[in-house]
């Protein structure tokens, strides 16, 4: 259920709070009922854990439902069944001790007086309405506690509290007793927060849209010619009225325009903000010049309504998604704070504070935050993060360490050699790549297309002027000028690209695929070479699987439980798949438990020796192991006493229809293959892309980088298919950054599309319909331009009247609005790519 | 949970003390409660009025031959009992409960609360008293004359204040979407009420207003387009989008198209008032346009309509369930239906059929038993059991209520219709011989009385229902126990802690102008009001046709009885240009000619024929005959007798005050007219009483109120009679149908 | 017919008082969450135990 909510609650949260609303209605028995946590849901073993008819999975969860009794807060399990956040990590005392660090409250910190403050925190746990009302009630379980206000879609909750009271660290305690622990990341402490929607443009809708009914009652009499407001005082006092409606209609709400054009101007180069403007301005003097002239009543009306349109279309371009931030760099993947060693007293400070030469504690799955020695005890790591190498590696006492790596297993001890800026990972973001604003976002088909339409208008606009000048009319000469600019005014063709593109975003975004931004799709219609990462692209650490091989006698399926019991107090990547396979979770009391990283555990139970570890070192400990025939992956073994019984083999498989997608994608696109990793598999993936696809391993970050700028060299346009840090660079550089996420909303590279790893099969159809989407913004112009001939023709005559106008401007606008929404939504059905069932 | 974790909880509860910047507070149900109960018993009340009113229309005799029950006077009585009692209590009801808890404050002043509660009900009991009394401005859902206007007024302004009062204490940022579209109402009912009773008053109880003829037209219907929009219409759209989500416990579909859907409809309900009224002056060509701006109104209203009906997808099983749920979804659909409708009406080649007819009638009923009264019941049916804090007495017993309403509404609305076109399509049809084919009216009323039969079937049904929801409230009230003072806590909305963070700060700045463009724009706006109204009025007086003179003294008096009366409820005065009624009525009416109408008296219904130019038609014998008994003259009529005309005797002492009140108002009454009045009001006496004479009625009495009106009657649209043809064109740019 | 100036600019009037109220709206971040608002109606009367609050009164 809580996927789900991942999933797709930053498009359509409603969706989901229905579903709540159903839970709501359940009594909170059928949540305790079949021993399911009556707080967080999940499976209960055994009934330690209970108050009155109500059964917990662990202490913390019993915990929280006692703390919110207490405080009367209990209706919050009457909101939705089980809304509880199971309690993980207990925080220590010290956790959150660097956040009242003056220096780090300053840069978090919303507002403070010294008596008051406000600060917005990040809580990923929050995920239904129970928790908006918990949350926002939690005054209740402290004094120092005031006004908290969540914000559902960001997963935010503003809280302010007095210092004097309550601790900023204390705050944080709080929340994480209950289940909602604070998120903070470097990130987050240097102020790199999605922006707020633009309130901006919200103004300028409303003004004009305002502006916009108001001259169109005022303008009713005129459309109409009634009689009855012929007299001259209605005509001058509705003709001021408007020209004073539209006076912030032009300054205000079109001011983006104007801006634009002159940019587009002083930069030689013809896009739609200029016949825009030109039309606006035409538009307001035709206009000024017959109401004070007391001629006629002008265009105001379109005036004001074409601005609207316009800036509506922009409001639907500029969707963002609260919860998905695009340009994510590795400071989002470092922990705000780490344990500081100093004469021996442990300090939780902000990584900020670190320095080279600064000795510091990472515990089991703790990452390294910057390029260090190893001190004091024996390390694991894990670099599949920065590398993409799959396998973890062990480091001994006095190894280098690089940033990014993750611990596993004991705790260590290790000093920086290099402040967090200036590490292994960070020097990737030094590169060029992520510097420069490229050029090609203003390469749209909207603007290749104005620029011929803006050359086009001008000329039919100056020699209808000449015409009737010649032909002696020069009053109507003028008007048939401005007329056609008027008319020609690219209101549908500016709306085109927005709603085709906007539509085909939102679909895509309700299916948990998200887009940065509108113009990527028209890049991926463009694009020739796919370059895909292996690791937890290709293939997924949640599809690899393990296979056992039972050794002469085998293992009896006590023993199996015995090893899966042993497999659980191991920090090794793989012993989770291993519990899998053995199936088994009752309790032992082992003996001389000892687990050696990089090697395997081994414990004494009944007097019986129990070992799990790696070939070499069973080897080391003087047992015989044999072979496991074709085994390509890496093997662990599992051994009673001096005999080894049984060997696991990890397989990394493909993702699902793997070999379909390249299938269909490889005589389309060049292909290519970058990985991490070591050659292994290279006959393996040489079969699947072909003979003629370019398969590169043991690539660095820097290699795959510099690989893409190559490809681009050649003048292609290149999407790079990646996850982690080490095809950060890679994502950067390539025209479309294709980022793979295992769960919407968790850390992703920098990237152009966010891409749930259950769709990475249907890469193609996203391509295809990129295409698609493009063709319908074509086809939408070709509609526009039958109005503006229509309009022009007119207007080059030189008899354009206000009601003509009134009725053309809206109805070019809207259908072009309409087909443009319409034929998105069919092309993202018939390429399949809707919104998953909920 | 177990009562012993409950002793630990609230043990614990108080071991932490609350936070000084935490306040606690009581919401006030007591007012609520108060509100609840006048509007399910004015529910009943108004819409048993409404049904007498029904039955009359097919069996003129249930008036008791008493003035006090009858038709012209007791309509008036139903709307208003219906929109300001039922509605509007309902609305308080919903907003008191609503407001304090969006807020998280309690109402602003409880003295305001009571001053709006008590004050409202005395509002409505002085009408429930005056209106049967006679004493009626005439104009429509307007009718109060201008004491109750005042109070009106003063009790609005004391609601409004505690509302923004109550807004401006709250303790939660946000101001959720229900609560602008209260403010809306506030704001704009105020004005509406505000310019269209502005009158000048001749005594205690009559007054005339300040516009005359086509302008005071236009500003009634300004006002009853605007008080559909602003007093049924946004205030019932509040309490939607709040009690709709919670009784399907689901959040609004789109919360964003909610507020689209209110600032959508701010901004084009707000001149759909005057934009509508130019309707009426349309040339045929701009049709097509018309509808198009029609459209535009029809747009946030379904957007409305369908984020309303949306929220329930995946809740249909509560629908089946929950009565409330139910009355909801019809309640939203009536609301899609009848603001569909309505633009198609405005639309003009459909209003030259439906005006005048009882489609109207049928169109304001699905608003009024559809989108109010169901979200009304719905409303009652939510908020008892939360008021009374037990569950509802017999959710059966509202099933029941449910289906019997529905039927019931279907039971009036259809065959409403079918009497509308029916009616419509008579009055139009000619002979192929170019004659109207019926050219006696009651040949149309006779047709229609099956169908106001059938329609007082449905007010039963409906009447019926209310009854059985009020016995569910009374019971389900009497099982549980009220909490007058329900104990809340909240935070204070610290100033400093939600404001904006410093990051959007200079966003600020920039905003400076506009809105100093805009207040600058309302005073400017102001001050031009103040500056033209005077002037427009006067010289608007100044007639345009130069046969139109002043109503006599004794007409005057004929003209005030027959809105005593309520004759306009029946009886247009307004001959549209259509062949169809110039052949059936005569010439038709000019904007010239209502230059000294005080109010105007169009109608809008003709449940008789139109009488603007009845004057001369019939003799004064025939007049006399049918005011004591219409069947003796129109063989199944279903006008009632109004005998007491007979009875009573005129009171002329009057007439010099009222004349110097329409003076005030630019009616160009001399010194010695008003002077003259009773001389010439027994001159015109006698010679009428010598008219009936010729008509074989001797001894018939000169100084009762009968022969007032028959004066009027007689007056009505001779003025032009001798008019010629170029004098008509002159004239013809200002009419109105 | 000339009243319907005064009608037009009495609307203009309010409607301009709107206008004034939308701008100060979404200048003080009204609309900025447009999602959460939604669901705080639904337990802005979910009662929190007090001495003389029933805890059988619930709104589910």
């Amino acid at each position: 259920m809580r996927g789900t909510v991942d999933n797709s609650i930053a498009e359509a949260p409603d969706r989901i709070l229905a579903s709540e609303g159903i839970a709501a209605g359940l009594s909170s028995t059928d949540a305790a009922g079949a021993g399911r946590c009556f707080h967080c849901g999940e499976p209960c073993r055994g009934h330690e854990f209970t108050r009155a008819d109500k059964v917990f999975c662990c202490r913390g969860c019993q915990a929280v439902h006692d703390i919110l009794s207490a405080s009367g807060l209990d209706q919050f399990y009457r909101l939705a069944s089980a809304p509880g956040v199971r309690v993980r990590n207990e925080s220590g005392s010290n956790t959150w001790a660097y956040l009242d660090d003056p220096a780090v409250q300053k840069r978090l910190l919303d507002f403070t007086d010294g008596k008051l403050s406000l600060v917005t925190l990040k809580v990923p746990g929050i995920h239904c309405i129970a928790c908006v009302w918990l949350l926002e009630n939690l005054f209740r379980l402290h004094p120092g506690i005031g006004t908290s206000q969540v914000n559902f879609p960001r997963r935010e909750v503003a809280v302010s509290f007095a210092p004097a009271k309550i601790a900023f660290s204390e705050v944080a305690a709080l929340l994480t007793s209950i289940g909602y622990e604070p998120q903070f990341t470097l990130a987050e402490l240097d102020k790199l927060r999605p922006g707020s929607t633009n309130r901006r443009l919200w103004l300028q809708v409303g003004v004009a849209g305002f502006a916009f009914g108001n001259i169109m009652l005022l303008s009713i009499p005129v459309y109409l010619g009634l009689d009855s407001f012929s007299a001259p005082l209605f005509k001058a006092l509705f003709g001021y009225a408007s020209l004073a409606l539209a006076v912030p209609v032009l300054c205000y709400c079109a001011s983006d325009y104007w801006h634009a054009a002159r940019l587009a101007v002083r930069q030689r180069m013809l896009t739609l903000d200029v016949p825009i403007a030109l039309g606006l301005a035409a538009l307001y003097v035709q206009s000024a010049v017959e109401i004070v002239s007391g001629r006629g009543a002008g265009y105001l009306d379109s005036l004001a309504g074409l601005v609207f349109f316009l800036l509506c279309g922009r409001i639907f371009q500029q969707k963002t998604f609260a919860r998905i931030a695009f340009d994510r760099d590795y400071r989002c993947f470092f922990p705000l704070s780490v344990l500081r060693k100093r004469a021996d007293e442990e300090r939780s400070v902000a990584l900020s504070e670190l320095r080279s030469g600064d000795r510091i504690v990472l515990r089991n799955g703790e990452l390294i935050p910057a390029d260090s020695e190893l001190i004091h005890g024996s390390a694991l790591i894990d670099y599949s993060f920065v590398t993409g190498e799959s396998e973890p590696v062990a480091r001994a006492k006095g190894d280098r360490l690089y940033a990014g790596g993750k611990q596993l297993g004991e705790m260590i001890e290790v000093e920086m050699v290099k402040d967090v800026s200036q590490g292994y990972l960070a020097s990737l973001w030094d590169h060029a790549a992520f510097g420069k604003q490229s050029r090609r976002d203003l390469e749209t088909v909207t603007n290749r297309y104005s620029r011929r339409f803006t050359g086009a208008v001008m000329a039919i606009a100056l020699s209808a002027g000449v015409f009737w000048c010649l032909s002696g009319q020069a009053a109507r000469g003028l008007k048939a000028f401005t007329s056609v600019l008027i008319v020609a005014c690219p209101c549908a063709l500016a709306l085109a690209a927005p709603f085709a593109l906007g539509t085909t975003q939102r679909w895509l975004a309700r299916r948990g695929i998200f887009l940065k931004n509108t113009l990527v799709l028209e890049r991926l219609a463009n694009v020739d070479t796919i370059v895909f990462d292996k690791t937890g692209t290709l293939t997924s650490g949640g599809a690899s699987r393990v296979n056992l091989h039972p050794f002469d006698s085998g293992l009896s399926d006590a023993d199996k439980s015995r090893f899966a019991a042993l497999a659980r107090h191991s920090t090794h990547p793989h012993s989770a798949r291993i519990q899998e396979v053995l199936a088994g979770n009752d309790q032992f009391q082992f003996s001389g438990f000892n687990e050696v990283p990089g090697g395997g555990v081994e414990a004494n139970l009944d007097g019986r020796s129990f070992r799990l570890g790696s070939a070499n070192w069973l080897r080391r400990r003087g047992l015989a192991v044999p072979e496991i025939p074709g085994a390509n992956g890496s093997a662990s073994y599992a051994a009673i006493d001096s005999k080894v019984r049984a060997g696991f083999v990890l397989h990394t498989a493909l993702r699902p229809r793997t070999e379909h997608l390249l299938g269909e994608l490889s005589p389309k696109y060049d292909l290519a293959l970058l990985s991490g990793d070591n050659e292994k598999e290279r006959e393996k993936f040489r079969r699947l892309f072909g003979s003629d696809a370019r398969l590169r391993f043991n690539q660095s970050p820097f290699e795959k980088l510099a690989f893409v700028e190559k490809l681009q060299g050649d003048g292609r346009t290149v999407m790079m298919v990646g996850d982690g840090l080490n095809d950060a660079g890679a994502l950067k550089q390539s025209d479309v950054g294709v980022a793979v996420v295992e769960q919407v909303g968790t850390f992703s590279p920098a990237s152009d599309i966010i891409l749930p790893a259950r769709d990475v099969p249907r890469l193609a159809r996203l391509l295809e319909l990129a295409r698609r989407s493009v063709r319908v913004v074509r086809v939408s112009f070709g509609i526009s331009a039958v109005y503006n001939l229509a309009g022009i023709t007119i207007a080059a005559g030189g008899m354009l009247s206000p009601v003509v106008c009134a009725v053309l401007m809206p109805l070019s606008s809207i259908s072009v609005v309409l087909f443009a929404c319409g034929s998105s939504s069919r092309a993202v059905k018939k390429t399949g790519l809707n919104p998953l069932p909920d | 949970m177990s009562s012993a974790g409950l002793a630990r909880g609230s043990a614990l509860a108080e071991s932490r003390r609350t936070p000084a910047s935490v306040e606690t507070f009581k919401y006030d149900n007591h007012v609520v409660r108060a509100f609840a109960f006048a509007t399910a018993i004015w529910g009943l009340v108004g819409t048993s009025v409404g049904l007498l009113a029904a039955c009359q229309l097919f069996w003129p005799g249930l008036n008791l031959d008493t003035p006090f029950t009858t038709f012209g006077r007791i309509r008036p009585l139903h709307t208003n009992a219906v929109i300001f009692a039922f509605v509007g209590n309902g609305m308080f009801c919903g907003i008191y409960y609503s407001l304090q808890r969006l807020c998280k404050a309690r109402m602003f002043s409880d003295a305001l609360s009571w001053l709006n509660f008590w004050g409202w009900q005395a509002i409505i009991v002085s009408a429930a008293i005056t209106l049967p009394l006679g004493f009626t401005t005439s104009k429509e859902y307007a009718e109060l004359e201008w004491p109750v206007d005042i109070a009106i007024a003063v009790v609005w302004v004391a609601f409004t204040v505690n509302l923004l009062g109550t807004i401006l204490r709250r303790r939660e940022k946000h101001m959720y979407v229900a609560i602008w579209f209260y403010i809306a109402t506030a704001i704009t009912v105020a004005m509406l009420h505000i310019f269209n009773s502005l009158e000048i008053p001749a005594s205690l109880f009559k007054s005339y207003s300040a516009y005359a003829g086509v302008q005071d037209a236009l500003v009634q219907w300004w006002y009853g387009h605007n008080a559909v929009a602003f007093f049924l219409t946004t205030p019932y759209l509040g309490l939607m989008y709040y009690y709709l989500p919670k009784a399907a416990n689901r959040p609004v579909f789109s919360y964003r198209l909610s507020i689209i859907h209110f600032w959508g409809l701010i901004f084009i309900y707000i001149w759909a008032g005057p934009h509508h009224l130019l309707y009426t002056a349309l040339p045929d060509w701009a049709q097509s346009l018309g509808m198009v701006f029609s459209v535009m109104l029809v747009a946030p209203s379904w957007g409305g309509m369908l984020n309303g009906l949306l929220t329930l997808r995946g809740a249909w099983d509560k629908v089946r369930q929950e009565p409330m749920l139910k009355f909801m979804v019809v309640a939203v659909t009536a609301y899609g239906m009848a603001t569909l409708e309505g633009p198609t009406l405005a639309v003009k080649s459909v209003n030259a059929l439906s005006h005048y007819t009882d489609w109207t009638i049928a169109h304001v009923h699905t608003g009024a038993l559809g989108w109010n009264g169901f979200l009304t019941f719905s409303l009652l049916y939510w908020l008892f059991p939360r008021l009374y804090n037990t569950k509802l007495w017999s959710t059966k017993l509202a099933n029941y209520h449910f289906w019997i309403a529905l039927l019931g509404m279907m039971f009036y609305v259809v065959p409403l219709y079918t009497s509308g076109v029916t009616a419509g399509l008579m009055w139009k049809e000619f002979t192929p011989d170019g004659f109207l084919r019926y050219p006696n009216f009651l040949e149309t009323t006779i047709r229609l009385i099956p169908m106001y039969e059938l329609r007082a079937i449905g007010g039963t049904l409906y009447v019926t229902g209310i009854m059985l929801m009020l016995v569910n409230l009374y019971k389900t009230a009497k099982a549980g126990r009220f909490i007058g003072d329900q104990q809340a806590q909240a935070p204070a909305l610290n100033a400093a802690a939600t404001k904006e963070s410093p990051r959007l700060g200079h966003r600020w700045l920039e905003g400076v102008p506009v809105t100093f463009t805009i207040l600058s724009g309302v005073a400017v706006l102001i001050g031009g009001l103040i500056e033209i109204v005077p002037m427009f009025l006067i010289k608007e007086n100044v007639p345009s046709i130069a046969s139109v003179k002043p109503y006599t003294p004794l007409e005057l008096l004929g003209r005030d009885l027959y809105i005593r009366e309520g004759c306009v409820g029946c009886h247009s005065q307004m001959v549209r240009p259509f062949r169809s009624e110039t052949e059936r009525y005569g010439e038709y009416s000019k904007a010239g000619e209502f230059v000294y109408d005080h109010p105007f008296l169009w109608g809008s219904k003709r449940t008789g024929p139109d009488l603007h130019r009845e004057g001369g038609k019939y003799p004064d014998a025939w007049h006399f005959n049918h005011l004591e008994n219409p069947r003796s003259t129109s063989p199944g009529s279903i006008m009632p007798n109004y005998a007491w005309l007979l009875a009573r005797k005129l009171d002329t002492g009057v007439a010099g005050d009222r004349m110097r009140a329409l003076r005030k108002v630019g009616v160009p009454y001399k010194d010695d007219d008003v002077a003259n009045a009773q001389k010439s009001i027994q001159e015109q006496s006698k010679k009428i009483v010598a008219n009936l004479a010729v008509g074989s009625i001797t001894n018939a009495p000169a100084d009762r109120e009968v022969i007032a009106i028959i004066a009027f009657l007689q007056r009505l649209g001779t003025d032009i009679k001798a008019l010629t043809a170029p004098a008509t064109n002159a004239v013809r740019t200002a009419q109105l149908p | 017919m000339s009243v319907i100036v005064i009608l037009i600019l009495i609307s203009l009037t309010v409607a301009l008082l709107f206008l004034a109220g939308f701008i100060w709206a979404v200048k003080s971040g009204q609309f900025e969450d447009t999602c959460t608002p939604a669901m705080r109606v639904l337990t802005d009367d979910a009662p929190v135990k007090e001495p003389n609050l029933d805890p059988k009164h619930t709104k589910t």
